[in-house]
């Protein structure tokens, strides 16, 4: 009997389920833990909010993984309708032909709405959104301010000739471990050259055109590299290898390191991490002294409309994406995560809320702050091809120059050299492709 | 020789039947990745499909004047040769004691075969954390000579680390190879030997190594095909190629390339290269090592 009821009452929902035509659609997403947790919640709102369309969010462990299975998938015909990426595959993405630009498909969207930081790295030459910015993050400057306290540091240091002083009275107070990196493209080149003003590649970081070819080693990024690896030798900053706790942000967290450049969208963990034993502050990312403040980048990633699926899917993967430009979906993502929100009225919104000062939203206001400062050229973001695996070129060259062998300067010079050869074959690769 | 295996079946179509299933897999997921290994070595292929262009040996050309390949490649022979001969070096030396009724000998045979049944991920990750720099069995060493050990940063401690952590994971096939082989000389043998005077070492050396020399070829062949791709797992797991590319070995070279990076043509380039090394590799040691081993005794 009780089979019975269980069979007709799945027939009954299946019934219920067919009448309305139901779009089923897929979202791969690659975060894990607590933004992994914040992607699902917008999920289920989403399938609670309407009973139309049901989307299928599948987190896949990582943006590379993801990538690696959207490919296969788009190779055989089954890859999903809506794929979240990172900042590092935008050209890869954009003259892949397998993803539809998203302001194509959604014309009546207000999308200069998006703050320009976010629109510069995911538009087109002509100003049309590739994507759309989902978990955005830039480049914030984090300080354990009990520790600073104790040492004597009463104001944030703002500047790296500051964060250097305070170092060495944390060290002479005793301090293991006064600033913590680890040495990532994305933290100590893309982000210290965009706020500089500084080129990574020619051609404003490859915007107008594929024979770009990388500078990077012929930038004040070379003094500043080299800097860090000297205070490293004097006990003044330490990779996050050299750390008890193994990476950069988990030294950090524990109290174990005193200040570190991270991404906005790590402050919940150490907000978390530090309730009840420390006070957290963040800032803007520090600047030399006689450098003017520009741009940081839109890190992060966001969301691409895969080709080849039915206009029904297409429709409700709409329907989500409009979902999750909602300011109040915008404002519990960046509460639950640290991410900033990228659209204007989201930050009326958050001023309205009377929340603004509210420690969820301590990264939104600064956050965006830091993207808004003056352009330039080169400050837009990276279009560069195989630029994934420039990150790692990059990684590689500079670990050595960490261990002390060669220079850094060797190391970047070799960095360029092996770079300008992945952009080489990517341009062959993609012969007679245009920028869109 | 092929007359017993003939009348165990009783249809000649059994046995087809019966290797079909394996063999499918086979073809399904290796011969055919093989192929179009090779076929997108000639091609540059975009990742997401569409607009490939044929090539020739141009993309051959290019990895074999690429200095990261040719220091993988060095990296990955290195590896093969030290690491390969450790992982039939000790568990030669404990199936030899093993074999010896030394005491213990008996429970140590049982637990030598334990790590077989642990997946190579999983002991990267284990090994990663007891060589620990802070809390790994070697942290007192950092503690009396700091900065002496660390796989993080330094290239060859990582090297070691990643070498230790295969050694450890090769003993248990290794060993119960060996230890059969061991275990199948007749004592009439050691018995002859000791009668005519030789001590335990002289009958190790002169008796046992050589009449298990089948054994050792076999092991040995296996660690040295094997170290190429297996040590894929314990790379990602442990060091990820790093720091500063020092234990990024021609397998995992090819992942990220392929994978991470989206280079699909070089990635497969490098994959046709690597096969035919594997397989002339294969062949050497067949040739120059395999003729000089008496199989029968």
């Amino acid at each position: 009997m009780k089979m019975f009821t269980l069979a007709a009452t799945t027939a009954a929902l299946m019934a219920g389920a067919g009448a309305a035509q139901a779009t089923d659609f897929e979202f791969w997403y690659g975060n894990t833990g607590s933004v992994e947790t914040a992607i699902l919640a917008q999920c289920d709102a989403f399938n609670a909010s309407q009973s139309q369309d049901k989307v299928t969010c599948v987190g896949q462990g990582s943006y590379e993984v993801s990538m690696q299975k959207a490919i296969a998938a788009y190779r055989s015909g089954n890859a999903p309708v809506l794929i979240q990426f990172f900042d590092a595959g935008t050209l890869d993405l954009m003259l892949s032909d397998a993803v539809v630009p998203v302001q194509e498909i959604l014309p009546d969207v207000d999308w200069a709405n998006y703050i320009d930081g976010a629109r510069a790295y995911y538009e087109t030459s002509d100003g049309r959104l590739f994507s759309q910015p989902y978990n955005a993050s830039t480049l914030l400057f984090y300080t354990n301010k009990t520790q600073l306290a104790e040492a004597g540091i009463t104001e944030t240091p703002k500047t790296w000739e500051e964060i250097k002083a305070a170092a060495e009275k944390l060290k002479a107070a005793g301090h293991a471990c006064p600033f913590v990196t680890d040495g990532d493209t994305w933290r100590v080149l893309e982000q210290f050259s965009a706020r500089h003003g500084l080129p990574i590649a020619s051609n404003h970081n490859g915007y107008d055109g594929l024979d770009a070819e990388y500078v990077l080693n012929t930038t004040f990024v070379v003094q500043h590299l080299t800097n860090l690896v000297e205070w490293r030798k004097e006990g003044l900053v330490r990779l996050g290898v050299d750390t008890k706790a193994g990476k950069y942000a988990d030294a950090f967290n524990a109290g174990e390191c005193a200040m570190m450049e991270g991404s906005s969208g790590s402050y919940a963990a150490s907000a978390k991490a530090f309730e009840g034993k420390y006070e957290v502050s963040v800032d803007m990312a520090p600047m030399y002294e006689g450098y003017e403040r520009h741009n940081t980048l839109v890190g992060g990633a966001s969301i691409y409309v895969m080709k080849g699926h039915e206009d029904a899917e297409v429709a409700a993967a709409k329907g989500f994406l409009d979902f999750l430009r909602r300011p109040e979906q915008q404002m519990a993502f960046t509460a639950a995560t640290g991410y900033v929100p990228v659209t204007k009225d989201v930050l009326g919104a958050i001023e309205a809320s009377g929340e603004a000062d509210a420690a969820k939203y301590a990264t939104a206001a600064i956050g965006i702050e830091s993207m808004n400062q003056p352009r330039t050229e080169d400050s837009r973001g990276v279009r560069l091809g195989f630029y994934v695996q420039f990150r790692e070129v990059f990684m590689e060259e500079t670990q050595k120059a960490w261990n002390g062998e060669p220079t850094m300067q060797a190391a970047l010079d070799n960095a360029k050299k092996r770079g300008d050869e992945l952009l080489r074959r990517f341009e062959q690769t993609y012969q007679g492709v245009k920028l869109p | 020789m092929s007359s017993p295996t003939q009348a165990l079946f009783a249809n000649r179509w059994l046995p087809v039947l019966l290797v079909t299933p394996l063999a499918l897999l086979i073809v399904i997921f290796f011969y055919v990745p093989i192929f179009q290994a090779f076929y997108w070595s000639f091609f540059l292929e975009r990742p997401f499909g569409g607009g490939s262009i044929f090539v020739g040996w141009a993309n051959f050309a290019r990895v074999l004047s690429d200095p990261q390949f040719w220091e993988a490649g060095k990296r990955t022979v290195i590896f093969m040769v030290i690491g390969s001969s450790l992982a039939v070096l000790v568990p030669l030396i404990l199936a030899v004691a093993a074999d010896r009724q030394l005491r213990l000998s008996q429970p140590a045979r049982n637990v030598l075969v334990w790590p077989k049944g642990v997946a190579g991920a999983s002991i990267g990750v284990i090994f990663a954390f007891i060589f620990n720099p802070f809390v790994g069995i070697l942290s007192p060493l950092n503690q009396w000579f700091p900065g002496i050990w660390a796989p993080g940063i330094d290239g060859t401690d990582a090297f070691i680390m990643l070498i230790a952590a295969h050694v450890w994971s090769g003993i248990p096939f290794n060993f119960v190879i060996l230890l059969a082989g061991l275990q199948s000389l007749p004592r009439t043998m050691h018995q002859a030997a000791a009668m005519d005077g030789a001590g335990a070492w002289r009958r190790i050396f002169d008796v046992q190594l050589p009449l298990i020399m089948p054994q050792v070829f076999l092991t040995l062949v296996l660690e040295f095909t094997e170290s190429v791709t297996s040590a894929f797992a314990l790379v990602d797991t442990m060091t990820k190629g790093g720091p500063g590319g020092s234990t990024n070995l021609l397998v995992y070279k090819i992942y990220v390339d392929g994978f991470n990076g989206y280079d699909l043509s070089g990635a497969a380039t490098q994959t046709a290269i690597l096969m035919v090394f594997v397989v002339l590799l294969t062949g050497a040691q067949f040739a120059f090592l395999g003729r000089r081993i008496n199989y029968e005794r």
